[in-house]
């Protein structure tokens, strides 16, 4: 076929993942109110349109008008593009995660992927460390101490939490034998990972609680100690840029379970895309309920698990799948 | 020849490659722009001299925020640098046996029980404990 | 010239737009900034010749953990900028540079003004990852795992330094700490 009609095949591609990454993101906080409303026996937003359904778009238009404060002796350029850099990153990790199988259309393939790079998984790791510059950045040109101090815990946290989480993911690379997400899922044919890699899960699914930044590990901005942390001095629309990099990263964390552990689009009865979106919320569901349910961690007590559970564990877990790989 | 060849595959907007992720990067900074400058654009901007003091709880605060400042934990951050490092070699290797055999398993076992060793030095040699009553 | 050519020599423009810049900023937060983004240019070089897989972890070691490592320490440091330095002091941190890059020049010239015969155009490769990764652990399996001893030396190295760094700097700003 013409190559007009790949590029607007292509857009088309971009445009739906785009707006389903964003309508996803907008409707979780929304979903977030409702459910922790409901966990503290409260009705939630329940005032913009029926149940509410009106509200992350009054709150979209609201951030959209506010002002942009720039605080005093704040570092002009980087306070600016910082949260529009936590906000890249996550979205461009969605590039490499394969929605469904590929599709054919009059004799034409049209993959549900927009790349299916051969380092995928590799670049998901990549732009999750590249995303702490946003964080370290707009709470270091704040120039608030509060956001320093938040800046400082975020860096400190990646540190941490990026190991085992990257270690966790070896022997679901170790089971398909290719970092592209799609051949994960298409390695995942038969039964989804979870079932010979629980430990796996486990340890992925902890880390992947630190990276989102939210209760039990929400150091970083922990609104009791720190006011909002890194996000203190921000207002408007860059402050939405911050959660929506915080809320897109949720949808991002509960794809990536679904692909590497859950199967991915594979299930009976539904459209494979369906499947797909079910088990994309699941994580973020449990997200939401953790933050109902547990205290905050000290983030020295984070270092600790990561260090001297998680990794150790993560390690084992290698060798011992190596050895039944090999056996 | 070959390399006029390949480009023009590559510029197949069908292939899921490269290319589409360029072009999915741009339209994100795109859509990134548009959003700033929206915001840029539609807001009132009234300055004055209080909002524009860093928020500290209503106290005025003292100096600038970027002070010299104790992270007692950048030793941690070297150890990450290192565990980095080894965690690259484990990929290559777990990304290259689709069919494991002893040696190979042997080959990575070895490597990662020197570093784990090292991680168990590191730990009892009090490497990551910083803290001031550090949880046990 | 082709695509390639074009993309290769753009991606190459921005790397040493960005060192540069990353070399002459005052304010060493900006020259981390600029010092990511050349990093980032070269994983994109990297992947135009054909490797993936060093790609990433070029994103993933250096923009990742050895830039953060900075981060703290810019953040520990409270580096001063460096604009009270004397003539002296000047001479010294520009010397070395400045008589690298002149020796990389003239090796660089030296290279271009070679005759015809002795350049070769290496052949276009394309290593996938599992290709790169059976290729280093069949040949340079014993190299590997010399890399892990290495890996423990700079460890320990590491913790020695740091732990006796923070003795010294224990007694020298007592009080000031644990406000983290």
């Amino acid at each position: 076929m013409s190559m007009t009609m790949g590029i607007v095949v292509l857009f088309v591609k971009m445009l739906a993942v785009l707006a389903v990454l964003l309508g996803m993101a907008a409707y979780m906080v929304l979903l977030e109110r409702k459910l922790l409303g409901w966990f503290q026996l409260r009705p939630g937003p329940n005032r913009v349109g029926p149940f509410g359904l009106l509200q992350p778009i009054a709150d979209g238009l609201k951030m959209l008008l506010k002002e942009d404060i720039i605080p005093r002796d704040a570092e002009r350029l980087l306070f600016l593009i910082a949260p529009a850099l936590l906000a890249l990153t996550t979205l461009l990790a969605f590039a490499v995660v394969p929605f469904g199988p590929d599709l054919v259309i009059g004799g034409q393939v049209i993959p549900q992927v927009i790349s299916d790079l051969n380092v995928g998984l590799l670049m998901i790791m990549a732009l999750s460390s590249i995303g702490v510059y946003g964080v370290a950045l707009g709470g270091w040109a704040s120039n608030s101490k509060f956001s320093l101090l938040g800046a400082i815990r975020g860096a400190a946290m990646m540190i941490s939490y990026e190991l085992p989480l990257s270690l966790a993911l070896v022997p679901v690379v170790m089971l398909s034998g290719s970092f592209s997400l799609t051949d994960i899922v298409n390695a995942q044919q038969g039964y989804p990972f979870i079932l010979v890699q629980p430990l796996a899960f486990a340890l992925f699914f902890v880390s992947a609680m630190a990276e989102s930044k939210r209760v039990p590990f929400d150091m970083p901005e922990a609104e009791n100690e720190l006011m909002a942390g890194f996000h203190t001095e921000y207002s408007g629309m860059r402050f939405a840029l911050f959660f929506v990099g915080e809320y897109v990263n949720m949808v991002l964390l509960g794809a990536l379970t679904a692909v590497f552990f859950l199967g991915g689009w594979h299930g009976p009865f539904l459209p494979p895309i369906v499947w797909f979106l079910i088990k994309i919320m699941i994580t973020p569901f449990f997200l939401i309920w953790t933050r109902a349910s547990l205290p905050r961690l000290r983030y020295d007590q984070l270092m600790h698990l990561c260090w001297k559970v998680l990794t150790p564990l993560a390690l084992l877990n290698i060798i011992v799948t190596g050895a039944f790989m090999a056996g | 020849m070959e390399i006029t060849q390949s480009a023009a595959s590559a510029l197949n907007f069908w292939e899921p490659g490269a290319l589409s992720l360029a072009v999915y990067g741009a339209l994100l900074v795109a859509v990134m722009g548009v959003i700033l400058f929206l915001s840029a654009w539609l807001n009132p901007t009234k300055k004055s001299p209080n909002k524009d003091i860093p928020y500290e709880c209503g106290i005025t605060p003292t100096g600038q925020a970027r002070f010299q400042y104790p992270t007692p934990f950048y030793l941690v951050a070297a150890f990450f640098l290192i565990f980095d490092v080894e965690a690259v070699y484990v990929f290559t290797w777990a990304v290259s046996f689709t069919r494991l055999t002893w040696t190979g398993w042997l080959q990575i076992s070895f490597f990662i029980a020197v570093l784990f060793l090292s991680l168990v030095y590191v730990w009892r040699k009090g490497g990551l404990e910083w803290s001031a009553n550090p949880m046990r | 010239m082709t695509l390639y050519g074009a993309i290769f020599y753009l991606l190459a423009a921005i790397i040493l737009a960005a060192t540069a810049l990353a070399l002459t900023r005052r304010a060493l937060m900006h020259a981390v900034v600029y010092l990511v983004n050349a990093f980032f240019a070269t994983a994109m070089l990297f992947y135009l010749l054909g490797a993936p897989l060093p790609a990433a972890f070029e994103v993933i070691i250096y923009a990742g953990a050895i830039m953060v490592l900075f981060l703290f320490i810019i953040m520990l440091m409270g580096v001063k900028d460096g604009r009270d330095m004397d003539a002296k002091k000047a001479l010294a941190v520009w010397l070395p540079p400045v008589f690298l890059g002149a020796a990389t020049l003239a090796a660089g010239w030296v290279l271009i003004t070679a005759p015809a015969g002795a350049k070769e155009a290496l052949p276009m490769a394309r290593a996938t990852p599992a290709e790169l990764g059976r290729f280093v652990f069949d040949r340079y399996w014993l190299g590997v795992e010399a890399v892990s001893f290495l890996l423990f030396a700079g460890l320990a190295g590491a913790l020695f330094l740091g732990k006796s760094g923070d003795e010294a700097g224990k007694t020298a700003k007592d009080g000031q700490g644990g406000a983290a």
